[in-house]
C-alpha cells in the first residue's frame, strides 16, 4: 500500500474504519465478544492493552474474563451495566483511545449492547493466551481455509454451459433470475482475445481469416495461434511485472539511479510465459533460484544465469542503499520491508506490512509472524551485512572477455600516464605565466609558496597567496579558466601589435626621410603626398632612389629589422597563446584513452539475490519493537505465518547442511507451491481471471484478508485453483479453460435488468467493456499506424525530460547546466512496445502516465483506470497523437491509393478491426471534404494534395482518439 | 467529507496526470463516477483547500533573476566600496572563478538615491523599482551560503541545495490546490532565449506526485503543450475534429447505452475543450488596454517580451492560478565580466515590467493577496573579477549576503530588512536564510511549515526539511505578525 498522505488530516485509516469493522450485527444474531467486539478492540486498543510488551494500566482487553478482572483502575466492564463499566465510560467520554481517533457511534452502540447483554462470549475462553492466540473466528476466515474442489453445480439452463466455469457463474446468476448473455460476434471476439492475449489489435487480415473460418474449432485454433505468439509473453509478462514491481531504476532517493541490468529479469519473465514455464517452477526460481544452482564461480553457465536472473524478483523493491543521501540503516530496512511487501501482496495476497510495527489490526498476523517471515529472507537481505546494488552485481564476463579487457586496459593506462605528465606541464606553464604578472621581486617567493604543501605554508606564504588569488588558484581543474585568460591576453597582444605596426612603419619612414639630403627632401615629401597611382613618372623615379621612405609592413624587416623582429615575436606569442590550450590538449588525450577503452567488450551483469555463502555469518533476526530497527528485541527463526502454518505446516531450516546456502527460501518456496498452501494458487488464479475479465473473482487481488473483498464466486475460485494445481500449474492451459467458456464469449451489452440488479457486473451476466491499459493504448497506436518495431528483449528504451519537463522517449543530452543539447537519434527504438520503455520510477513516460501506468511503490497488484480531461487533451493535442495520426494516414494512402472511400474504409478497418458501414463511410467522407476545405483556407499557397493529406491525418486522429479505439467490448 | 465514491473517483483521476497536466481540476468528471472497489490509495488533487490559519496571501508571482543580480550596484549601497575603489580588499573573500580572481575592490559605478516615503536607497539602474518603492520590502540580508548557481538555485527554489526536490510552487499547490479548474495550478514561464540553469528542475515536482509539477507556458506556439493543439490544427480544423469525434463516440455509445464510463469520456472532451479555450483567453493580452500595455512596457522593444510575461502572470493569478514563476534566460544576471555594460542592459529589460506588475496588481486590489518576489539565487562580490580594464571588469558570486525584493501578500511594504557588512559581502544583521524566507512565505499562505509534509520513505518530508527556518516578523506587514 502506498504510504503517502496529504496535509491537514489524511483520513486513510479513518476511511477504512468507516467501511470495515467488526461483522455487522443482524437483528437475529446474538452479539458475542469474539465476533463483534474483539475486532473493534483489536483495531483501537490492543496495541496498549494486550499484544505489546507495554501493557498500560495493567489492563489486558484480549479476553472478556481479563476485562472483568481489570487493571490498575479496577474492572474494565461490569457485565449488564454499560454505565458502570469503566471502559465504556472512557470511550464515551472520548478519552479512549487517546489521540484524535474515535470509535464510531455504531461501534460504541455495539459495545453498549454487548455489555447490556451481559458481555456474552461465543464459547468458553481459553485458560491462557500466548502470543499467537487466534480466535475461532480468525481461523475460520475464508482465505485461510484449504482449497477444496467443489462439485460443478447443476443449473437450470444447462444449454448455456460450455465449461464448468459457466456452471458456477450461471448458478449464481440464476439465483437472481439472470442468465449469461449471448455470444458476441467473431469480429468482437478476435479483437477481445487478441488484446487480451497479446496486448495488440488484430490485423485486418487476421480478422478476415477468423471471420471466414468455417472449419470447426476455429476459436480454439485462434487461441492456439495467439498463445504461440511471442507477443503473448510480452503481454502476460507485463502483468506479472506489475505484481513484482518491475522497475529500471532504484527509486527511494531523488537520484532514482538507473538499474542497467534489471531488463534481464523482465526478459526472463517474458520468456517464462512464452515457454509456458509452470507457475510452481516459475515461483521457486524467483524466490530461490540462487539456491537451486551450485555456488556460481567466476564464469556462469546458462542454467546459473537463468536461475540467478529469476531472483531479480526479490531485487525489484526500491533500493536507495547505493544512492547516497539516505540514512543507511533506514534505507536497508526499507528494502527488506518492501521486498516482503512485494512477496506478500503478489504471492500471498496479504498485506502483512502492517505487522512490521504491531500486530495486524485486521488480519491474524502478529508482529512475531512478520519477523519470522523476514527471517526467511534475512540471510540474503541482511541490513547488518549489507550489499549495495553495485556490490550485488554478478558479472556475465567469460575468461576470454577478461583477458581482452586486461590487454586493452594496459594500453589505455599508458595514455593515462601521458595525460598526467601533460597536466603537470600545463600547471607549471600556467603558474609561470601568472607569475609574470606579479611584481618581479615577489615571483620567487610566490612560486615557493604555491609549491609548498598547503598544510605547511607559513603565515607569510598564506598571506602572499591570498593577495594573488590568480596564482594561488592554479590547479588541474581550473586550467580551462586560465585558457580563457590566455585568449584574452592574445587579443590584447594583437591589438597592441596593430598599433605597433602603424607606429613602426611611420617611424621608419620618418627616419629614412630625415636621412635624405635636405635639398631633396621637399620633392620627396611632395611625391609621397600624392596617391601612388597618380604619381608622375619623375616622382616614381625619385622615390625609387629612396626606397626606405616608402617602407610598408611587408618590407619593414629590410629597413628596420629590430622592429620587424618585435612584431614577429608578438605575433608568435599570440598564436601560441591561442593554440596551445591546456584544456583542449588534455581533453584530446583523455579522449584517446576513452577510445581505447571503448574497445573493451561490454560487461553484462545479472541483478540477482544471493546469500553470502558463509555459514558462520547467518544473521540473527530480531523482532523490532514498533518496527524500529534501533529497538531490537527477541530473536526469532524463519517460519510460515502462524495462521497458515496451522493448515499447512512446514519446517523451515535454520541452515540446511545439504546446501551451501541456508535453504530457507528454497524450502519456503517449495512449501508455497506444495499444493496445500491455501493462498498461493487462489491468488494467482484470481490474477489471471482478473486480466481476462477486468476484475478478479476477488476484487482486491493484493488483499485476501479482512480489508480485502470477499470472492464473488468462492466455489469457482476454488475449483479453478484446484484445477490449476492438479494439472501442474500450467498457465496456458488455464487461459484455454477460461477462454473456452461461454462467459468469456458473451456480448458486453448492458440490459436494463442487468444494470438494475448488478450494475458492477459482479455476477458476470455479460462481458465488461474495458479500457485499454496505458501500454496497450500506446502499442495499439504504434501497431495500427504501421510503426511498431517488434524487436524483443534487451536494454530498455531510455526516457528523458524534454525542454518543458514532459517525459518523452530519448537519450538525455544535457549540458553542464542541465539544458538540452542536440537530440540523439533513437534509431527505431522509439517504435518498440511499451514493455521495453524504461521504467524510471520518477519519470513515467508522459503518454503512459496519462493512461495510468502504475508507479511502482513498491509494486502494483491492481491497476486503476482513470477517466479525466487530461487524457482528452493528450488525444486532442499531443505531439504523440498528431505524429502517429499522420503515420496512419500515410499508411492508408500507401496501401489503397488515392480513392478517398477506400482510404476511409481501410483506416477504419485498421483502427477497429471491423468494416465501416455505408452510413459511417458517408459521414467520414463528408468530414474529409469539410476538413480539406478548412486546411486549404488556412494554407497560404494552394496545395490541394497537402490539404487532403492533412484532412486524412485529422480523420485518423479522430479514429484513434475515439472510444471505439480505447475500449474493448 | 466527500462520499467514498466521489473521493475514489477523484483520487483515480488525479493520480494519473501527465506533467502538463497537472494542472487542472476535474470536478465535472464526477458526474459519472463508475463504482469500482479500490484499496486505499493516495488521494491527491488540486481542489482548493483551506490552510490551517487565515492566509494573507493566496497567490504568488516570482520573478526569478537567475545568475545573481549585483546587490551592491542595485539596492544595497556601500559607500565604502567607492572609497576603496581599486585598492586591496581588507577582508577575506570566497572566490568562485580562480583564474580571474582579484583582491581589488570594485566601487559602484552608479548613483544611489533615496526614494519614496520610506526613503529606501535605490540605484539609478532601477527607476521602476524606485517608483514603487513604498510598496516593496527590500531584503538585504539573504543568505544561502553555497557559492554556485545550481545549489543556490535549489536552496532558494526547493529549500535544499540538492537536486531532485519539489519546487516551491509544487509545495504550495500540494498544500493549497488551486482556485481554477481550467488552468494549471503552477505555471512556469521561460525566457524565449533559453532555459534557466538547471533546466526543468526549476519547476519539478521532485518526488511529490506529478500533479504538482509546474506547467510551462512556452514562448512559442503551442504555448502550453497538450493544452493547446499545434497552430495548424486550431480553430475550424479542431472544431471539425471534435465534431467528428463526438459523432463517432455517440454512435459507439448508442449500442452501449448506460455505460457511464463511455459517457464520462465524452463529457471529458467537452471539458478539455473548455480548458483549452480558457488557456487561450488567459494567454491573450491583446484585449488589455493601451495604458496597461504601456504600464508593462509592451510599447518598448527592450521590455516587451518580459512585460508580456508579467502581464500574463497577472492574468493567470487573476483567474485562480496559485503560483507563477518567471525565469530569465541562462545566467542573465551572472555578471562576471563587463558589468558596466551588461548590468544596465539586464535591468533595462525587467525593471519597468516588474514595477508595472506591482502597480497593476495594486490598482486591481490583487496585491494584498498576491506575493510578488524579485530576486536571484545570489548576489555579487565587492571585489573585481577579470581585472582586464574598466570595460571588462565584473563581479564574482556571493551567496553570503545578497538582496531581493518582495511585495504584497502580507509582506511589509516600504523599507528594508537586514544589513550586510560595510562591503556588502556578508549578511551581518537580521540574516535571512533561504529557509527563513520559506517559513515566512508559508506562514503568509496560512501554512505552518512543520505541518506541510509528505510522507516518503517512512519520513515526513517538508520544504524546510528540518532546517531551523523561522517566521521572520521583520518581513511581515502589521497585522500579520506570527
Amino acid at each position: 500500500m502506498v504510504e503517502n498522505r496529504r496535509i491537514f488530516g489524511a483520513a486513510c485509516r479513518g476511511l477504512i474504519l468507516a467501511v470495515i469493522g467488526a461483522a455487522p450485527l443482524t437483528a437475529a444474531e446474538p452479539v458475542t465478544f469474539e465476533k463483534h467486539i474483539r475486532p473493534i478492540l483489536k483495531v483501537h486498543c490492543f496495541l496498549c492493552h494486550g499484544e505489546g510488551e507495554i501493557r498500560k494500566g495493567q489492563l489486558d482487553l484480549r479476553l472478556r474474563r481479563l476485562m472483568v478482572k481489570g487493571g490498575e483502575s479496577g474492572a474494565a466492564i461490569a457485565p449488564g451495566h454499560p454505565s458502570q463499566s469503566y471502559l465504556f465510560g472512557r470511550i464515551v467520554a472520548g478519552e479512549m483511545p487517546p489521540g484524535e481517533k474515535r470509535l464510531s457511534a455504531g461501534e460504541i452502540e455495539r459495545i453498549r449492547t454487548w455489555i447490556s447483554a451481559g458481555a456474552p462470549t461465543a464459547r468458553t475462553e481459553p485458560e491462557s493466551i500466548g502470543k499467537h492466540f487466534l480466535t475461532e473466528e480468525e481461523r475460520s476466515f475464508w482465505s485461510f481455509q484449504p482449497v477444496v474442489r467443489p462439485p460443478v453445480p447443476a443449473v437450470r439452463h444447462a444449454e448455456l454451459v460450455k465449461s464448468p466455469i459457466d456452471a458456477f457463474l450461471l448458478k449464481r446468476l440464476e439465483q437472481h433470475g439472470l442468465a449469461l448473455s449471448g455470444p458476441a460476434d467473431r469480429r468482437t471476439m478476435i479483437r477481445r482475445v487478441t488484446f487480451d492475449l497479446l496486448g495488440l489489435p488484430p490485423t485486418p487480415a487476421e480478422v478476415t481469416a477468423f471471420v471466414n473460418d468455417r472449419q470447426p474449432q476455429a476459436w480454439q485454433r485462434l487461441i492456439t495461434r495467439l498463445l504461440a505468439s511471442p507477443h503473448y509473453g510480452e503481454r502476460w509478462g507485463r502483468h506479472w511485472l506489475d505484481a513484482a514491481g518491475y522497475a529500471d531504476s532504484e527509486g527511494y532517493t531523488a537520484d532514482d539511479r538507473v538499474r542497467p541490468s534489471a531488463f534481464r529479469y523482465r526478459d526472463f519473465v517474458v520468456r517464462s510465459f512464452n515457454d509456458d514455464r509452470t507457475f510452481d517452477k516459475f515461483l521457486v526460481m524467483q524466490i530461490a533460484g540462487d539456491e537451486l544452482v551450485p555456488v556460481p564461480g567466476k564464469v556462469l553457465d546458462p542454467r546459473q544465469i537463468e536461475n540467478l536472473t529469476a531472483t531479480g524478483f526479490l531485487r525489484m523493491a526500491p533500493d536507495g542503499t547505493g544512492s547516497g543521501g539516505a540514512v543507511a540503516a533506514v534505507a536497508r530496512n526499507e528494502v527488506v520491508a518492501d521486498t516482503i511487501r512485494i512477496v506478500s501482496t503478489s504471492v500471498l495476497g496479504l498485506t502483512i506490512g502492517c505487522a512490521r510495527c504491531h500486530d495486524h489490526r485486521y488480519d491474524p498476523i502478529t508482529l512475531d509472524d512478520y519477523y519470522r517471515l523476514r527471517a526467511i529472507f534475512e540471510p540474503a537481505l541482511d541490513p547488518k551485512n549489507w550489499q549495495t546494488p553495485r556490490q550485488r552485481k554478478i558479472s556475465l564476463y567469460t575468461d576470454a572477455d577478461r583477458e581482452v579487457e586486461r590487454r586493452i586496459e594496459a594500453e589505455a593506462a599508458k595514455v593515462d600516464q601521458r595525460h598526467k605528465a601533460k597536466t603537470e606541464f600545463y600547471i607549471t606553464r600556467t603558474l609561470e605565466e601568472e607569475l609574470l604578472l606579479v611584481p618581479a621581486d615577489l615571483r620567487d617567493a610566490l612560486r615557493t609558496a604555491y609549491r609548498a604543501a598547503s598544510g605547511k605554508r607559513t603565515a607569510a606564504q598564506q598571506a602572499l597567496l591570498k593577495e594573488y588569488p590568480s596564482v594561488a588558484k592554479v590547479s588541474a581543474g581550473a586550467l580551462y579558466l586560465y585558457d580563457r585568460r590566455r585568449e584574452d591576453r592574445a587579443r590584447k597582444l594583437d591589438s597592441g601589435r596593430k598599433q605597433k605596426e602603424t607606429r613602426f612603419v611611420a617611424e621608419t619612414r620618418q627616419a629614412r626621410l630625415a636621412a635624405i639630403e635636405a635639398s631633396q627632401r621637399p620633392a620627396v615629401s611632395a611625391a609621397l603626398a600624392v596617391n601612388a597611382a597618380k604619381r608622375t613618372p619623375a616622382q616614381k623615379t625619385l622615390l625609387g632612389r629612396f626606397p626606405g621612405v616608402t617602407v610598408t609592413l611587408a618590407n619593414l624587416a629590410k629597413f628596420n629589422p629590430a622592429a620587424a623582429a618585435e612584431l614577429k615575436a608578438d605575433r608568435e606569442t599570440a598564436i601560441r597563446l591561442r593554440t596551445e590550450k591546456a584544456s583542449d590538449d588534455l581533453k584530446k588525450i583523455q579522449a584517446q584513452a576513452q577510445e581505447i577503452r571503448d574497445r573493451i567488450p561490454t560487461e553484462g551483469f545479472v541483478r540477482a539475490l544471493t546469500e553470502i555463502a558463509n555459514a558462520k555469518k547467518i544473521p540473527m533476526t530480531r523482532i523490532f519493537f514498533r518496527g524500529d530497527h534501533q529497538q531490537p528485541r527477541a530473536q526469532v527463526g524463519p517460519a510460515e505465518l502462524s495462521i497458515l502454518a496451522a493448515r499447512a505446516p512446514v519446517d523451515l531450516p535454520d541452515n540446511d547442511p545439504a546446501l551451501p546456502t541456508t535453504g530457507r527460501r528454497l524450502t519456503y518456496a517449495r512449501h508455497l507451491v506444495g499444493g496445500r498452501h491455501p493462498l498461493v494458487a487462489r491468488v494467482i488464479v484470481n490474477r489471471i481471471w482478473m486480466h481476462h475479465f477486468g476484475q478478479g473473482l476477488v476484487r482486491s487481488p493484493g488483499d485476501f484478508g479482512q480489508l480485502g473483498e470477499r470472492p464473488t464466486h468462492p466455489r469457482l475460485l476454488d475449483w479453478l485453483a484446484d484445477e490449476f494445481v492438479g494439472s501442474g500449474w500450467q498457465i496456458k492451459r488455464l487461459h484455454r479453460l477460461i477462454l473456452d467458456s461461454a462467459a468469456y464469449g458473451q456480448v458486453s451489452r448492458q440490459t436494463a435488468e442487468l444494470d438494475r440488479l448488478d450494475p458492477d457486473n459482479r455476477l458476470l451476466g455479460r462481458m465488461s467493456i474495458r479500457r485499454l491499459e496505458s501500454e496497450a493504448v500506446r502499442d495499439a497506436v504504434l501497431a495500427v499506424s504501421g510503426s511498431l518495431n517488434g524487436a524483443m528483449f534487451g536494454k530498455a528504451v531510455s526516457v528523458m525530460e524534454d525542454a518543458v519537463g514532459q517525459i518523452v522517449l530519448g537519450k538525455e543530452n544535457l549540458d553542464g547546466e542541465r539544458k538540452p543539447k542536440n537530440e540523439i537519434d533513437l534509431e527505431g527504438q522509439q517504435f518498440r512496445r511499451s514493455l521495453y520503455v524504461q521504467v524510471r520510477r520518477t519519470r513515467p513516460l508522459a503518454v503512459l502516465e496519462t493512461f495510468d501506468v502504475p508507479v511502482m511503490t513498491p509494486n502494483c497488484t491492481q491497476r486503476s483506470f482513470s477517466n479525466v480531461a487530461l487524457q482528452s487533451l493528450m488525444l486532442m493535442n499531443s505531439d504523440f497523437i498528431v505524429e502517429y495520426s499522420g503515420r496512419l494516414a500515410a499508411r492508408v494512402q500507401a496501401e489503397v491509393g488515392k480513392d478517398a472511400g477506400a482510404q476511409v474504409r481501410r483506416a477504419w478497418q485498421l483502427a477497429y478491426g471491423s468494416a465501416a458501414g455505408p452510413e459511417v463511410v458517408r459521414e467520414l467522407l463528408e468530414f474529409l471534404g469539410r476538413q480539406e476545405q478548412a486546411f486549404a483556407r488556412l494554407s497560404k499557397k494552394p496545395d490541394a494534395a497537402g490539404a487532403r493529406r492533412q484532412a486524412m491525418s485529422s480523420l485518423c486522429q479522430g479514429l484513434i482518439s475515439a472510444n471505439r479505439f480505447l475500449y474493448v467490448d | 467529507m466527500m462520499d467514498a465514491g466521489r473521493r475514489h473517483f477523484l483520487a483515480r483521476g488525479a493520480m494519473s496526470l501527465a506533467p502538463l497536466a497537472a494542472a487542472c481540476l476535474y470536478r465535472e468528471q464526477l458526474q459519472a463516477a463508475p463504482v469500482k472497489p479500490e484499496l486505499a490509495r493516495k488521494s491527491f488533487d488540486l481542489l482548493p483547500s483551506q490552510p490551517q490559519q487565515v492566509p494573507r496571501a493566496t497567490a504568488m508571482i516570482s520573478m526569478f533573476m537567475q545568475g545573481g543580480p549585483s546587490q551592491v550596484d542595485l539596492m544595497d549601497p556601500k559607500p565604502e566600496l567607492n572609497r576603496l575603489d581599486g585598492q586591496k580588499f581588507p577582508g577575506t573573500i570566497k572566490y568562485d572563478n580562480a583564474a580571474q580572481a582579484s583582491s581589488k575592490v570594485l566601487g559602484c559605478p552608479w548613483k544611489f538615491r533615496k526614494h519614496g516615503e520610506c526613503g529606501s536607497e535605490i540605484s539609478e539602474l532601477l527607476p521602476g523599482l524606485a517608483g514603487i518603492v513604498d510598496d516593496v520590502l527590500i531584503v538585504r540580508s539573504m543568505h544561502t551560503g553555497v557559492n554556485n548557481h545550481g545549489q543556490s538555485i535549489h536552496a532558494m527554489n526547493t529549500g535544499r541545495i540538492l537536486r531532485g526536490r519539489p519546487a516551491l510552487g509544487s509545495w504550495l499547490t500540494f498544500g493549497l490546490g488551486a482556485q481554477t479548474r481550467e488552468l494549471p495550478a503552477f505555471v512556469a514561464m521561460t525566457d524565449p532565449r533559453g532555459l534557466p540553469v538547471e533546466g526543468v528542475l526549476n519547476w519539478s515536482n521532485g518526488w511529490l506526485p506529478s500533479l504538482y509539477q509546474g506547467t510551462v507556458v512556452r514562448s512559442r506556439e503551442p504555448r502550453i503543450l497538450n493544452l493547446q493543439p499545434p497552430e495548424r490544427l486550431r480553430g475550424e480544423v479542431q472544431s471539425n475534429y471534435l465534431d467528428l469525434l463526438s459523432r463517432l463516440n455517440r454512435r459507439h455509445l448508442a449500442r452501449r447505452r448506460g455505460d457511464l464510463e463511455l459517457e464520462a469520456r465524452i463529457a471529458n472532451f467537452e471539458l478539455a475543450a473548455r480548458m483549452q479555450s480558457a488557456a487561450g483567453v488567459a494567454l491573450d493580452v491583446s484585449k488589455e488596454t493601451k495604458s496597461t500595455h504601456t504600464l508593462y512596457g509592451l510599447d518598448d522593444e527592450a521590455t516587451r517580451e518580459f512585460g508580456t510575461r508579467c502581464l500574463i502572470a497577472r492574468r493567470l493569478v487573476e483567474r485562480g492560478v496559485r503560483f507563477v514563476q518567471l525565469f530569465t534566460k541562462n545566467q542573465y544576471w551572472d555578471h562576471h565580466g563587463s558589468i558596466r555594460s551588461q548590468l544596465p542592459a539586464s535591468c533595462r529589460k525587467v525593471d519597468r515590467p516588474a514595477a508595472g506588475l506591482v502597480t497593476d496588481l495594486k490598482q486591481r486590489g490583487l496585491l494584498d493577496s498576491t506575493v510578488v518576489h524579485w530576486g536571484g539565487e545570489m548576489g555579487r562580490l565587492p571585489v573585481i573579477q577579470n581585472d582586464a580594464g574598466p570595460r571588462q571588469v565584473g563581479r564574482d558570486h556571493n551567496t553570503y549576503g545578497f538582496s531581493m525584493w518582495l511585495a504584497g501578500g502580507g509582506f511589509r511594504s516600504g523599507g528594508t530588512h537586514g544589513t550586510t557588512d560595510e562591503f556588502g559581502h556578508r549578511a551581518v544583521e537580521n540574516k535571512v536564510n533561504h529557509y527563513d524566507y520559506h517559513a515566512t512565505l508559508l506562514h503568509l499562505f496560512g501554512i505552518d511549515p512543520e505541518q506541510l509534509v509528505y510522507l516518503r520513505n517512512g519520513r515526513d518530508q517538508s520544504l524546510l526539511d528540518g532546517q531551523p527556518g523561522k517566521v521572520i516578523e521583520g518581513l511581515l506587514a502589521a497585522g500579520t505578525i506570527a
